[in-house]
């Protein structure tokens, strides 16, 4: 898998210290890591966020050891601070960071292309094509990281995050170098203000002209060109599997050159120059942005201004979102003059679409959440008389899927952390919120917006849908667990004695499967003065689950000759577990799905729903 | 062009991405060039599932439209959704008759079709689909968990992959804990003499 490929890559480089925050499509590279760091005799940890992660990578590198921070694409964004110092101030141990991108929003809320970061902050982004890529590339970009003194960007994406292909190992490597700071505050402090003011910028500059120089030459870009061509293609990154597929397809291997481009940043001038040079039409393909094609149309303008580039600023390909094989296919068929091979299927699907559901998104069989909204949506009704008098503002984590039917309650769902902050400007204008939020994202991102609303005396409502695990991404350990990511036992830090630190005074925690005691807290909630909050509390089902392997949680099943056939289980509760049997005009379990919690139970008005064993 | 391609389909859960990496698994232990890609987004959540598995001549693991030699469908609806878009005309598709109804059919939005429909729609491209009970086969093989190896035992029995089914048998003995072992060789080979029965 690319993303394990990374973390043999960083071993083999002699990794020291690695840290991370869960997020898809880069969970894998930290697990994988938390899975050996003991064995290997490093260091790995789930930060708290990214921006802690990446602090402590940078930590390691100021005392000479190579360092690894990784996090999904939108984790950069917490990081940028630092990152951005760290460029600045520059390294000394290699510093490799991974963003993996989500092209298409696989599994994210937006698909931000954070190669512009790179260029930003003259900082070498390297884009591997496959998981042999993804650990070679690792390799040498500690190796560049520590010659240029900077750190390195690894910028994968979902499709390669998530490949599986057979990689050729090299050896894995300790280093035996002593970790020692140089006290030189001259370079990290601001005691070198006119250095760094006037020399900083001028200095990464400088740096990243360096790294230029030196990409024509790497390894990690190739052309293959015999003069012949008339056309050529520019393939970043994993998009170069879908033009060389498309060449096969298409017979076109000769006629095509291609420059495989793994470093996206800096461009390798010299390389591309004599690509485009040398034909009359050159396609770039990358993912999601033109980030490569713009910088080529720059260099064109120098290089051959007559030659047509095609790509995503172009109309060539889409705008947005990423390619496809299909796609490429077309894109390079046109710019060769030939027919572009038709989807024959579209009629079909067309069909499939209009007999099929889509799938849509829920949480899961037992899932707490399912249980706290609906406790939610009752106690916001009884209070308020009507839901929609309280905004509900989600947060990031599998609980932000309540929008989804029949669950249906939750307005607004922005970036980590965001519920507590804006549910206080809207309490400013007189309109009342919740802020819906998880345990892993309560400790990431919501203490200095929960600290802000009691120091300015602005009331709102916070209920914590605590299910004790970072669930959404992989059942990773966070702060309250009580183990650190290597499985050492450390102390649970717990929600209630921050809040009650920061001045909360209404705090009060249950039990996310007791419909009643749940509505009821949610109640007095509401009706609380001051800064007030709920936890909602209960391990998440599938965590559950996973604990008690090989058992089984033993399922519910629903009495039929009780059933009243009301729907009101499956229209207003909604678990996956339950069914309806059109003929019988009965409810059912699955007993394969079902996890046993007892939630249906108490929703049923008939109470024709009871564990299968009694 | 030489190459191998089979898409497996279903709903988080299901233990699909276990079976796509057993094949290409035992594609490797035969010396054979193999890539795999999975989609599971937030597969957890109740959402479709699947994986592509491209042995042979391939850069990128992604199927066109039109293209899989076989699909492994794990549920009636995504059996369907994706083999319609994916299997080559004349391709081999292998449907677990199980259903996992989504949350619009839960919640009353939607209806879950009937199996005729979705096969029928299934059959305009396919040149065999072959039903398969493997929910069922797996709890008698101890554990209706264990119907994504009856899936796999149906597929290896089927003679599109490149190598025998014995191989797969080889490679899970040396990768699946020996406590669930006993329980998937039994689901793996009666999903392999359904296959050869039918």
């Amino acid at each position: 898998m690319g993303n394990e490929a990374i973390a043999r890559g960083a071993l083999e480089a002699g990794v020291r210290v690695a840290a991370s925050y869960p997020g898809t499509p880069a969970s894998e590279i930290g697990d994988t890591l938390a899975s050996v760091a003991k064995q290997m005799g490093i260091h790995f940890e789930w930060s708290t966020n990214e921006k802690v992660a990446f602090e402590v990578a940078y930590g390691a590198s100021m005392c000479g050891q190579r360092s690894l921070v990784s996090m999904k694409h939108v984790g950069l964004n917490v990081a940028l601070d630092i990152l951005e110092m760290a460029a600045l101030r520059g390294v000394k141990g290699g510093l490799v960071f991974v963003s993996a991108d989500d092209p298409s929003q696989h599994s994210s809320g937006q698909e931000q292309d954070q190669r512009w970061l790179a260029k930003q902050n003259c900082i070498p982004c390297l884009e591997p094509s496959d998981p042999q890529d993804a650990k070679d590339f690792t390799v040498v970009a500690y190796e560049l990281s520590e010659r240029h003194k900077l750190p390195v960007m690894l910028r994968t994406v979902t499709r390669l995050s998530h490949m599986r292909s057979g990689v050729n190992l090299g050896r894995l490597q300790k280093l035996d170098i002593e970790a020692r700071f140089d006290f030189d505050q001259f370079s990290y402090t601001t005691a070198g203000f006119d250095k760094l003011f006037y020399g900083g910028e001028k200095a990464a500059n400088e740096k990243i002209a360096a790294v230029a120089d030196e990409m024509n030459g790497s390894l990690l870009n190739s052309l293959s060109m015999t003069g012949g061509e008339r056309v050529g293609v520019i393939a970043t990154g994993q998009t170069y599997n879908y033009v060389m597929d498309s060449l096969i397809r298409l017979g076109a291997k000769d006629k095509v050159a291609v420059l495989k481009l793994g470093t996206s940043n800096p461009l390798p001038a010299k390389l591309v120059s004599r690509l485009i040079k040398g034909v009359e039409k050159v396609l770039v393909t990358e993912e999601p942005d033109p980030f490569v094609e713009l910088h080529v149309k720059a260099l064109a303008k120098d290089v051959n201004p007559v030659v047509e580039l095609l790509g995503r600023m172009s109309g060539a390909l889409p705008t947005e979102g990423e390619l496809s094989p299909l796609i490429v296919d077309a894109a390079i068929a046109k710019m060769l003059g030939e027919i572009p091979l038709p989807n024959l299927r579209q009629a079909l699907e067309a069909e499939a679409r209009d007999l099929l559901f889509g799938r849509m998104l829920t949480v899961c069989a037992g899932c707490p959440h399912r249980a706290s909204i609906y406790a939610l949506k009752r106690a916001v009704k009884t209070v308020k008389g009507d839901i929609h008098k309280v905004v509900v503002n989600g947060d990031i984590g599998c609980y932000g899927l309540t929008w989804a039917p029949p669950m249906s309650y939750e307005d607004t769902y922005f970036c980590m952390g965001a519920s507590l902050g804006v549910s206080q400007g809207m309490s400013h204008v007189g309109v009342e919120s919740i802020a819906w939020i998880g345990d892993g994202t309560f400790f990431h991102a919501a203490i200095p917006a929960l600290i802000n609303a009691v120091q300015t005396k602005t009331n709102i409502k916070v209920v914590v849908a605590d299910n004790g695990v970072t669930a959404m991404t992989g059942f990773q350990p966070n702060p309250q667990s009580g183990v650190t990511a290597m499985g050492e036992p450390t102390k649970c830090i717990s929600i209630e004695a921050i809040a009650r630190a920061v001045g909360v005074e209404h705090i009060e925690a249950v039990d996310a499967y007791d419909l009643n005691a749940t509505e009821n807290a949610f109640k007095r909630m509401l009706e609380a003065n001051g800064v007030a909050m709920v936890i909602s509390r209960r391990v998440c089902a599938t965590e559950a689950v996973r604990r008690m392997r090989p058992k089984r949680p033993s399922p519910y099943m629903v009495d039929e000759s009780k059933c009243t056939g009301c729907k009101l289980c499956l229209s207003t509760f909604g678990c996956p577990g339950l069914n309806y049997d059109e003929a019988k005009k009965k409810a059912s379990i699955d007993p394969t799905i079902c996890m046993g919690c007892a939630v249906c139970a108490q929703v049923c008005p008939s109470g024709s729903i009871s564990r299968r064993d009694d | 062009m030489t190459a191998t391609r089979i898409v497996i389909a279903g709903v988080g859960g299901q233990g699909t991405l276990l079976a796509t990496r057993l094949v290409a698994e035992t594609a490797l232990k035969e010396g054979l060039r193999v890539r795999i890609g999975e989609t599971y987004g937030m597969s957890q959540r109740g959402g479709p599932v699947m994986g592509h598995i491209q042995i042979g001549e391939a850069y990128s693991p992604q199927i066109r439209p039109g293209d899989a030699d076989a699909i492994l469908g794990f549920e009636l609806a995504e059996a369907t959704r994706r083999g319609v878009t994916y299997l080559r005309d004349g391709g081999l598709s292998i449907v677990n008759r199980k259903r996992i109804p989504p949350v619009e059919v839960v919640s009353g939005m939607r209806k879950y079709p009937e199996e005729d429909e979705l096969l029928g729609l299934l059959r305009r491209v396919a040149g065999r689909v072959f039903v398969i009970d493997a929910t069922s086969l797996a709890e008698k093989a101890g554990d209706p968990i264990a119907a994504n190896v009856v899936m796999l035992g149906a597929l290896a029995a089927s003679g599109v992959l490149p190598y025998a089914e014995e191989s797969v048998v080889e490679v899970m003995s040396g990768s699946i804990p020996p406590r669930f072992l006993d329980l998937n060789m039994k689901a793996f080979r009666l999903g392999a003499e359904a296959f050869r029965e039918s």
